[in-house]
């Protein structure tokens, strides 16, 4: 049996997990329901002035319910992983032969996969109800769920580089607020990047965040495929970081490894 | 060749020092103090394939961090280290494949998934075949009779039901070598007897290397043959558990509720402790007398409400031992 194989098997039970978890599935939706419902109200009371042609409040409705659904997806798995080091059982999953980080990763995009596909219907139906319809150009639609993914796996990278820091700073909460806040900011979750000062624009493109969020909301302001192939092949590269930089912490925290209790 | 090599094992930590009250905690913030400790300090000994060793010390000994570094979780400070032929810290990734282990205060499994299911994945990960591990689950199911219990999540399972799913999960995948780490802790009398019956015919039927740490001699006596006693992370003891026994474990303690208030007990060897009316305790010296001998006079002389028969604390155990080789040094 390959690693894939074993990679599958982990994601599988991320999968039930969140299957098990029906109502948090529901409250997500509902949740995403809430937050499209006001934003709509929002921008058709001040009528929102996007730079941006053919582009109106439907459509950020719309770039808000995309770049919310790559969010929501992403399991919070620094949790977990935090847990496994303050509590000494991060013991019995290093002597399986499967690196750590690699299952803890399986686990949470089986969840994630979950709940893409739960929460990818809602997004879509409150949109469009909340909206008053389709995106100026709807084909655009079709290129957002690799983006989606892109965003979602993105998140779970990060998020599994905070729970390692847990070998150094024991509470992660901290740096999880903080990178939160920075991806609800430069990943423009509420309002697009187009809307922001240029200077702020400039500093955002430098940093993993637009591909978190950004890159599957725009996805509702046209078809643009060859932009997409951009976004996607950026968010591939800033992956491919991200999972060096798992690499590398992973190493470095197996050094520091003191077993609670004994 | 041996199945675990151990030699000169040295393990050092770095922690932060806490100072008290509120302004050490503020200098601790700005410049904070470390120191080491040494968990383990020079361990030594080799385990030949197919032998059962309890490694046995009281709280903080370093038995634990030893089991660690022996199955590649934490490396050690200085030292060699073989396990299975290869080197923990090194090929931990190999040596998944060659040992099992359970950790009795941990879970190796998916809590929130029946144990069934965590059987299928580990199955998966440790990548056997099919029908080899269909047969294998069968096998372990029947002889760990877990039957319906492996259908439940295991957040629903009692500690020793647990333990038992535990148990099958570790030996899945045939490991040659099998470490557990307080196995029986926290469970009560009947499933303590039943987790060392399983393991120590486990072994025995598969022929797999079991050593086994903790602070409960029974553990000790009723699986390993072979027990190595670590105090202050240094090697105090290496012998048969027999000789052990004979040794360092001369007495065992009896305790009674009768219905009579007083029991009229009078043998050689027997010495009364103090005790509350319907309750007898009694010491037993096992070089004067046998435990059976005692408790025949026992029921003979009343009725036995209830009954336990218990062995001294593993801190006394090794206290003598302790200080049965500082005499011997102070004598060489």
């Amino acid at each position: 049996m390959s690693a894939p194989a074993k990679y599958l098997a982990l994601a599988g039970v991320g999968a039930r997990r969140a299957l098990g978890e029906r109502a948090a599935l529901v409250g997500y939706c509902v949740f995403l329901g809430s937050v499209l419902f006001i934003f709509a109200r929002v921008w058709k009371l001040i009528g929102v002035a996007s730079p941006l042609p053919g582009v109106g409040p439907r459509e950020l409705v719309w770039y808000l319910a995309l770049a919310e659904w790559a969010v929501l997806s992403a399991p919070m798995v620094y949790l977990a992983v935090e847990a496994d080091v303050r509590s000494g059982d991060i013991a019995c999953r290093l002597v399986r032969p499967v690196p750590y980080v690699g299952a803890q990763i399986a686990e949470a995009l089986g969840e994630a996969a979950v709940r893409l596909l739960a929460l990818g219907p809602s997004a879509f139906l409150f949109a469009w109800f909340f909206a008053g319809g389709l995106p100026a150009d709807p084909r655009g639609l079709l290129l957002a769920p690799p983006l989606a993914l892109l965003g979602s796996l993105l998140w779970v990278l990060s998020l599994v580089l905070i729970g390692l820091s847990a070998f150094w700073i024991v509470d992660t909460s901290p740096v999880y607020w903080i990178w939160q806040k920075l991806g609800f900011v430069l990943g423009g979750l509420l309002f697009p990047l187009e809307l922001y000062p240029e200077w702020l624009q400039r500093v955002a493109r430098f940093t993993p965040f637009p591909n978190l969020c950004w890159a599957a909301g725009r996805s509702a302001f046209g078809f643009a495929p060859v932009e997409a192939c951009a976004l996607f092949a950026q968010g591939v590269g800033w992956a491919t970081l991200l999972g060096l930089a798992l690499y590398a912490l992973a190493r470095r925290a197996r050094a520091r490894l003191v077993v609670n209790g004994g | 060749m041996s199945a675990i090599e151990l030699e000169g094992l040295r393990k050092v930590f770095r922690v932060r020092e806490r100072t008290r009250g509120f302004g050490g905690a503020l200098r601790g913030l700005f410049a904070p103090r470390t120191r080491e400790v040494v968990a383990v300090d020079g361990v030594s000994f080799a385990i030949a394939p197919g032998e059962r060793v309890a490694f046995v010390g009281p709280n903080g000994a370093g038995k634990s961090t030893t089991l660690k570094v022996l199955s590649g979780i934490l490396r050690p400070s200085a030292g060699r280290v073989r396990v299975a032929g290869l080197e923990p810290g090194r090929d931990r990734g190999q040596l998944g494949y060659k040992i099992g282990a359970v950790f009795g205060q941990r879970s190796q499994l998916w809590v929130h998934l029946p144990a069934a299911d965590s059987f299928d994945l580990l199955a998966r990960i440790y990548e056997l075949a099919p029908a080899e591990y269909r047969a294998r689950r069968a096998e372990l199911m029947k002889a760990f009779e877990l039957g319906e219990i492996a259908e439940k999540p295991v957040r629903q399972l009692s500690l020793g039901e647990r333990m038992r799913c535990e148990l099958v999960a570790s030996l899945l995948h045939r490991p040659e070598i099998l470490f557990l780490d307080e196995p029986t802790i926290g469970l009560d009398v009947v499933a303590k007897a039943t987790i060392r019956d399983l393991v120590r015919e486990r072994s025995l039927s598969d022929g797999c290397t079991v050593l086994l740490t903790s602070h409960d001699t029974g553990d000790m006596e009723r699986v390993c043959e072979r027990v190595l006693v670590i105090h202050r992370g240094q090697l105090l003891l290496d012998r048969p558990v027999e000789a052990l026994r004979r040794s360092f474990i001369p007495r065992k303690r009896i305790r009674v509720v009768s219905e009579e208030a007083e029991l009229a007990i009078a043998l050689p060897g027997v010495v009364r402790l103090p005790s509350a009316p319907h309750k007898t305790e009694l010491e037993v010296d096992l070089r004067a007398i046998g435990v059976d001998r005692v408790v025949a006079a026992i029921v003979a002389s009343g009725r036995v409400l209830d009954l336990s028969v218990e062995d001294p604390p593993m801190e006394e155990i090794v206290g003598a031992i302790y200080g049965g080789a500082r005499a011997a040094e102070r004598t060489a």
